[in-house]
């Protein structure tokens, strides 16, 4: 039964209230699980290690941390200073090496190179690695998402 | 478009002939009409469990190591983990708590008698495995009360004569609780009894589904012909109203009572005091309590545990005990349901005094 100037018969209208409180309903018991489903990803916003694990470092190497579930990449130049990368590629997310000789990082799963201030000079990676930033606070290091102060 | 993929998949699938099945399907109407629903409450429960169940195991790591850790990881960092978790807990005593409702109003209605023998057993297998799933669920947490409740829980088989000790290693996974056993309950608990749960369920359903609905005897018997609705839809509309009502229950009490979680269970630990199974093991634990140490010569564990099996070997034959026609009372039968209950009862209050 439909009334004057009415859009809907009855029945739409209770069909459709009725509808929608069920879809209501639905949606309100699937949010929880796709909440629970993905968990966020905190990235952590900074890492202290003890700065003794890497004092002796020879120049033009690099040595592995843990940024959060990343692999870091903690690298000494040539004049003792360091720079620090997040280690994975930034085509598919495999995990680079670096090799000293050529002075270059590589990703071996799809033959990425990138130079040794991780510029991607060949292969597929579409970005330079990620850097992250370091700080010198007596016996840590702290190294940051961002540079907050000069880094050294 | 639509109707040419129905017609695609009907040739197929052949769907509506249960469809066809449902929609003629009917359900008697009097006034023992209610415990009808508490088959599909049952079944709402366990979905629930299959659910967030799923869920868990995304996050849940079955080793001794990590078990009691991961679990606390679902409770504090997971987003919305604790409710899932809760909503685990309860489900799993609202279903059994069903279960229970459901064989006792099947046992005092008579129901299972000639030709419903093999829904009662396959009712009772599922039971079985109901408690089982109750039992290695528990462990999972693997907390100190859960670990001590395991260590007993799977010690008293060791009190059944010949093969006793031999299955207390099987559930165990060797001579003491360890990490085997909490790998082995958590593959039980997540693939060994669902796949017996189904196989059985379906068994269940399909007989009632052949059988039609049992209708008590005295309604039977008054002379005009029972009422029926209709399965689809007046039936699954009424149930429908039910779960809903049951849902908002089981979702309150999961937020406001939220099970505990105790420090990682410690093998050398001693076990810590008023260690309690499920309340649905209460009554069992509660009389194997009460026997004493020696009765004459025997221990009065293997007794207990002797008469625990002997009762529930009657019960699983009740339709073969009780195989009077239809029309024949059986009180004794009847009576014993009734004594069962007050029994229960009583144990499970005395266990927590």
């Amino acid at each position: 039964m439909r009334l004057k100037h009415s859009l809907f018969t009855r029945r739409q209208f209770l069909n459709g209230v009725l509808g929608g409180w069920l879809g209501a309903l639905l949606a309100s018991f699937l949010y929880p699980i796709v909440k629970f489903i993905f968990p966020p990803y905190r990235e952590p916003d900074e890492v202290i290690l003890p700065f003794s694990d890497f004092e002796d470092m020879p120049s033009n190497s690099v040595k592995n941390f843990a940024w959060g579930s990343k692999m870091g990449i903690l690298k000494k130049n040539d004049d003792g200073s360091y720079r620090v990368f997040v280690g994975v590629c930034t085509h598919l997310d495999c995990n680079v090496t670096y090799l000293p000789d050529q002075r270059k990082f590589f990703c071996a799963c799809h033959d990425g190179w990138y130079d040794d201030s991780g510029l991607n000079i060949g292969g597929p990676p579409p970005k330079p690695l990620r850097r992250l930033f370091l700080v010198i606070e007596g016996d840590n290091l702290i190294i940051r998402k961002e540079s907050i102060e000069q880094e050294s | 478009m639509r109707n040419g993929i129905q017609s695609w998949l009907e040739e197929r699938f052949g769907i509506s002939e249960i469809a066809r099945f449902l929609t003629h399907k009917k359900v008697p109407l009097h006034k023992h009409t209610v415990w009808y629903y508490t088959g599909s409450a049952i079944l709402l429960f366990f979905t629930i469990q299959v659910i967030t169940g799923f869920m868990l195991i995304l996050y849940y790591k079955p080793t001794l190591e990590m078990a009691n850790e991961s679990v606390g990881r679902i409770m504090t960092e997971v987003p919305l983990g604790w409710i899932i978790r809760s909503v685990h807990s309860w489900s799993a005593s609202f279903m059994i708590a069903f279960v229970f409702v459901h064989l006792l109003s099947i046992w005092i209605t008579k129901s299972y008698r000639r030709p419903r023998e093999l829904t009662w057993m396959s009712g009772v297998v599922l039971l079985l495995i109901s408690l089982f799933f109750g039992f290695t669920g528990y462990l999972l947490p693997w907390d100190a009360l859960s670990f001590s409740a395991t260590k007993v829980g799977t010690d008293i088989p060791r009190a059944i004569p010949v093969v006793g000790a031999w299955i207390t290693n099987l559930l165990r996974g060797g001579e003491d609780v360890t990490g085997d056993t909490l790998t082995r309950f958590y593959g039980i608990h997540v693939c060994i009894l669902p796949v017996f749960l189904f196989i059985l369920l379906g068994i269940h359903i399909y007989l009632i589904q052949k059988q039609g609905m049992s209708v008590p005897f005295e309604e039977e018997s008054k002379g005009e012909k029972v009422k029926e609705i209709p399965f689809w839809p007046n039936f699954v509309y009424r149930e429908m109203i039910i779960w809903l009502v049951l849902v908002g229950i089981l979702f309150s009490v999961a937020i406001f009572l939220p099970p505990s979680l105790e420090t990682r269970a410690d093998l050398m630990a001693p076990a810590p005091e008023g260690i309690k199974p499920e309340w649905y093991f209460l009554f069992l634990f509660q009389t194997l309590k009460i026997f004493p140490a020696k009765i004459l010569f025997i221990s009065g564990e293997i007794v207990a545990v002797l008469l625990m099996i002997f009762a529930g070997i009657l019960f699983f034959f009740l339709p073969f005990l009780d195989n009077k026609p239809i029309q024949r009372k059986g009180k004794f039968i009847t009576a014993a349901a009734y004594v069962f209950i007050v029994y229960a009862l009583i144990m499970t209050i005395w266990s927590l005094l």
